[in-house]
């Protein structure tokens, strides 16, 4: 049996993580961190009533992680893949950004990954094993306009796990982070058209990434078989440079 | 377990978990574990030995100043394991 924890278990990305571990390892065990809103979670728990669980996890409180691997490591005994997937945007020019609105966005997307990687890491050096997989983005390096906040945090996210893989690559544990660029969630899903072919024509591959795609990533990062990657940022973007 | 069984058993957890070049029997029971002048190892090994302690005896080390007395030799290792027994 094999213990994965996704948050943000009720977005797209996090769906689509969750749903290729469960398709593709029958040993799988997931468990889907959700805040509010948990009605797509809960769908993919009943198709998989044995292997996937909803949890309740406000990933900004150190408390509610705390509780959360309290529930997980009583039922499995072990956590061997964090998937730090939550995160959101509230873009705005800095100029006229609210203290408020560059606070949240730094809390949900770089706060958590903290908080998240401190709650599994005594676990995953007491197994001598581990895998943490940080969703970043591509607005880490190619940051586009109003996103200070976004792109700060998820920049600092990719420089945390760069740091974190080096203090625990002697127990076992890899840590790497990904930067998707536009995937098919849907946030994407809200964009005016013309925004969209305008987006698509600055991609090479001249076409939106899936979440299967992401997905496909974080399956081979949280495999033995990427015992050797550690501290890496992987691009998922169809080529934009 | 105490004793000289407990420190020769501390020993063995030391060089297991930590991936030591010595031998368990090399290791003097007064000897720094931190710093040039004793094993040399750093902090990433210190954080590794508290989890190997509570794994292997049990021992809960709390706080960073708690840890810098306990973790400094073997000898005060097994003093903190025998009074928390």
């Amino acid at each position: 049996m094999r213990s994965i924890l996704i948050t943000g278990g009720n977005g797209g990305l996090g769906l689509g993580i969750a749903h290729y571990f469960l398709s593709h390892d029958p040993e799988a065990r997931v468990w889907l961190g959700v805040r509010k809103n948990r009605d797509k979670a809960d769908e993919i728990s009943r198709i998989f009533p044995d292997r996937c669980r909803v949890i309740e996890l406000e990933v900004t409180a150190p408390d509610a992680w705390k509780n959360a691997m309290d529930e997980i490591v009583s039922s499995d005994q072990r956590l061997d893949v964090l998937v730090n997937n939550a995160g959101m945007h509230r873009d705005c020019l800095l100029a006229a950004m609210p203290d408020e609105t560059w606070h949240d966005v730094i809390a949900a997307n770089l706060d958590s990954v903290f908080h998240g990687c401190r709650a599994v890491v005594g676990q995953m050096m007491r197994q001598r094993f581990g895998r943490i997989i940080n969703i970043a983005s591509l607005s880490a390096v190619l940051p586009p306009l109003g996103q200070t906040n976004y792109a700060a945090a998820k920049a600092g996210v990719v420089a945390l796990s760069q740091t974190l893989a080096k203090e625990v690559a002697r127990s076992g544990i890899t840590v790497n982070s990904l930067l998707p660029g536009f995937i098919e969630t849907d946030a994407l899903a809200e964009m005016e058209d013309d925004a969209r072919k305008i987006s698509q024509r600055n991609i090479p591959m001249r076409r939106f990434g899936k979440p299967e795609e992401v997905a496909a990533a974080v399956y081979f990062l949280a495999s033995k078989d990427a015992a050797y990657i550690t501290g890496a940022s992987l691009k998922i973007d169809g080529g934009i440079l | 377990m105490e004793g000289l069984e407990l420190r020769e058993k501390i020993k063995e957890v030391m060089v297991d978990e930590l991936m030591l070049d010595q031998a368990p029997n090399q290791i003097d029971d007064k000897i720094p574990i931190f710093g040039a002048g004793g094993l040399g190892l750093d902090s990433v090994d210190a954080l590794q030995l508290v989890v190997a302690l509570e794994k292997h005896f049990g021992l809960k080390v709390g706080n960073s100043d708690a840890a810098k007395a306990i973790l400094e030799s073997v000898e005060t290792i097994a003093q903190e394991i025998e009074k928390s027994a």
